[in-house]
């Protein structure tokens, strides 16, 4: 759930299908290369800063991955190969942050999406001052992580936090929330499923929009309640886009970085006494910017990109297996 | 099968002007296939979706058999629909379209399959019952629609445009299937269209609607034969009626320089408004007439169907008391002789004219 997934969604949604004629034969495709030269030149800046800033770190952390180098001297390691991700493998550190990173991404995840679909199924209904509510609940994304996490980190606390105060108040024991694993996954996935939910359930909404009015008439008329017509037009119609959530909401998951970063109040990289809420982006940055093992770290970040290319390669492989089966 | 009746229904939408559908009375008798027929906005999809339950009806009452449904959801009303854009679900197979209110109805799966498969053996859907609607033509995914309604085997059935988006050919065709299944089904059925020859072609009775008004319900042949205003005389038939009106003369009407011979009695009933007279004739109904006898028109368009040839005349020394429209259709007979330019006189024949009062527009017997 970082920010710059954002502007993924939003490509991924304005993108228009691409366009598939092939161009016959080898002169055609040079002529159609000088023809286009001015639309090159205008997509050009995008990539020039795209190479400098993404392509180009991003080769060359595979690179400092493969080296023995510490962060005072990043270009003077030395070569290992593959070492730093044997060593990773059998690192208790990386499966600890591993195991957190996915129970917290479910535990985030899930209610988010499921919460997000019904907050947009009621918002697509007529009610009165709609634009309102669509702009509250977009308020949650546009704050700062973490403002948002320090006032979450204020309302969890041990002593003086309103959560427990509350649950005093119903006559329930205090949870020291930080220190539990569970607990401080709990609340860390809710500072995310809060920050969240708004913007998923207004992706939700744009689609459902533009499902024809038409279905749910003649659903009525077949004799579908409200919730028969919710899992029979809306739910399948929503498919291709709650996929489309879901890859993005892991992609997220994986990244998480600045919940659990500032979820105890002071940015320790630890996430936790025991590392009970380390995630594999603060294992990350704790093993390059606590540690100094730069090229440790340049291992996790591979290893988290490989992790998020699974998951996406298995979400297409799924997607074209359903738009295989609907043929 | 049932009957179904309006009585004195209205639908105020809220914020506007005028009702959407005005007191519409209308009885529909069991096994009929009853046309709403009318030009954009005239209420007659409101009419028909106040009847599915979809649409409110703010004062009067609708029955279907013997029970009133005013206020029934939908699914209580024992009806199926068909949507002009067919609104199938596009997820499911055909055969799960179909069977999609029969499953939902509870109906077990053996008799559901069984079911599906009689109404597909009838559409000619059998070899597409696996495939889902994206997969299907226009005319199929209309037969889906169709489907879908006659598995139910529902009361009545309610049909809003379904051929408006087929080409051409494949509507004239689909017009008389669906007109013949309705005849071989004999359920009751009601048919929205804009179209008034598909009303001619499929209904019983035709019923035109006007502004939310019921203009007049009668059979095709009535409603060509009589028109009871203007509005109809000018809606029913293709090319449209000829309509001109001029003032009330001794011996007719006075069109210009020529005068349309109206018998007096009629004449008299006719122009008690304000003097004017308003007097329609089809386009069959006018002869080419000797020069200088009848009304003088110069020839505009020639249109050559091969059957025979229309030809879209204007009023030669269009004058100013020809207040509703000056220009003049003809039928003659294929490959006659006639130029664009050309002048001509016309005559109507006598017992063909449709005579009205200029002022309140209905029809003069």
């Amino acid at each position: 759930m970082t920010i710059a997934s954002g502007t993924v969604r939003e490509a991924a949604i304005a993108a228009p299908a691409p366009d598939r004629t092939e161009l016959p034969g080898r002169p055609r495709k040079r002529r159609q290369l000088t023809r286009n030269r001015w639309g090159y030149a205008y997509v050009a800046p995008f990539f020039l800063v795209f190479g400098a800033f993404s392509l180009y770190p991003f080769m060359y952390t595979a690179w400092v991955s493969l080296h023995e180098t510490s962060l005072s001297n990043i270009n003077g390691g030395t070569w290992v190969g593959l070492e730093n991700y044997r060593e990773l493998l059998q690192s208790e550190f990386f499966w600890n942050a591993a195991r957190n990173t996915l129970t917290i991404g479910i535990l985030a995840t899930v209610p988010q999406l499921c919460m997000a679909l019904g907050l947009a199924h009621l918002l697509n209904y007529k009610l009165r001052g709609r634009t309102f509510f669509r702009t509250v609940m977009l308020m949650p994304y546009a704050t700062s992580i973490a403002a948002a996490t320090l006032v979450f980190s204020q309302l969890f606390g041990r002593d003086y936090g309103l959560i427990n105060t509350m649950l005093e108040a119903v006559g329930l024991n205090r949870i020291d929330w930080e220190s539990g694993t569970v607990s401080s996954q709990v609340a860390i996935a809710v500072i995310v499923t809060w920050r969240w939910t708004g913007y998923n359930a207004l992706i939700y909404l744009a689609a459902m929009q533009s499902i024809p009015g038409e279905l749910y008439e003649a659903a009525e008329i077949d004799g579908a309640s409200k919730w028969k017509q919710f899992l029979n037009v809306t739910i399948p119609s929503l498919r291709p886009t709650i996929l489309f959530t879901i890859v993005v909401s892991t992609i997220g998951a994986v990244q998480l970085f600045g919940e659990p970063l500032l979820f105890a109040g002071n940015g320790t990289t630890s996430g936790g006494a025991s590392g009970q809420y380390q995630t594999l982006g603060l294992l990350m940055y704790q093993q390059g910017w606590s540690n100094f093992h730069i090229g440790q770290a340049a291992t996790t970040a591979w290893a988290m990109f490989m992790i998020i290319l699974v998951i996406v390669g298995v979400n297409a492989v799924i997607g074209r297996l359903r738009a295989r089966a609907d043929r | 099968m049932a009957t179904v009746s309006f009585q004195q229904a209205s639908r105020i939408y809220p914020k506007a002007e005028r009702p959407a559908v005005d007191s519409l009375d209308l009885q529909i008798a069991d096994g009929e296939f009853l046309v709403l027929v009318g030009p954009s906005g005239c209420g007659k999809s409101t009419s028909l979706r106040m009847l599915a339950g979809l649409e409110e009806v703010d004062s009067g009452a609708i029955v279907i058999g013997d029970r009133d449904v005013t206020d029934s959801p939908p699914k209580d009303r024992d009806i199926a629909m068909v949507f002009q854009n067919y609104a199938l679900y596009p997820h499911m197979t055909v055969e799960e379209n179909m069977g999609f209110a029969l499953k939902l109805a509870g109906i077990g799966k053996d008799e559901r399959a069984t079911r599906v498969r009689e109404a597909a053996k009838i559409l000619d859907l059998e070899p597409y019952l696996s495939r889902r609607p994206k997969a299907l033509s226009g005319g199929q995914r209309q037969r889906v629609a169709m489907g879908r309604a006659i598995v139910r085997n529902p009361q009545v059935f309610l049909m809003d445009e379904p051929l408006s988006n087929l080409d051409a050919k494949l509507r004239v065709q689909t017009r008389t299937q669906i007109a013949a299944l309705q005849r071989r089904l004999g359920t009751t059925t009601v048919y929205v269209t804009h179209d008034q020859v598909e009303a001619m072609t499929m209904g019983d009775r035709v019923a035109v609607l006007k502004d939310g008004v019921l203009q007049q319900c009668d059979t095709p042949g009535a409603l060509y034969d009589r028109p009871a205003n203007v509005f109809v005389a000018g809606f029913i038939g293709s090319p449209a009626m000829n309509l001109v009106t001029g003032s009330a003369i001794d011996g007719g009407v006075q069109v210009g320089g020529a005068v349309l011979p109206v018998p007096r009695e009629q004449l008299t009933r006719a122009a008690a408004s304000n003097g004017k007279v308003t007097v329609g004739f089809r386009p069959e109904a006018v002869r080419l007439a000797g020069t200088g006898e009848g009304l003088p028109v110069r020839v505009e368009v020639v249109e050559q169907l091969g059957s025979d040839a229309f030809l879209y005349t204007s009023l030669a020394d269009a004058p100013d008391d020809v207040l509703h429209s000056a220009d003049l259709v003809v039928r003659t007979e294929p490959r006659t002789p006639v130029t664009t330019g050309q002048q001509l006189w016309l005559s109507a024949d006598r017992g063909a004219l449709h005579v009205f009062d200029a002022q309140t527009q209905q029809r003069v017997d």
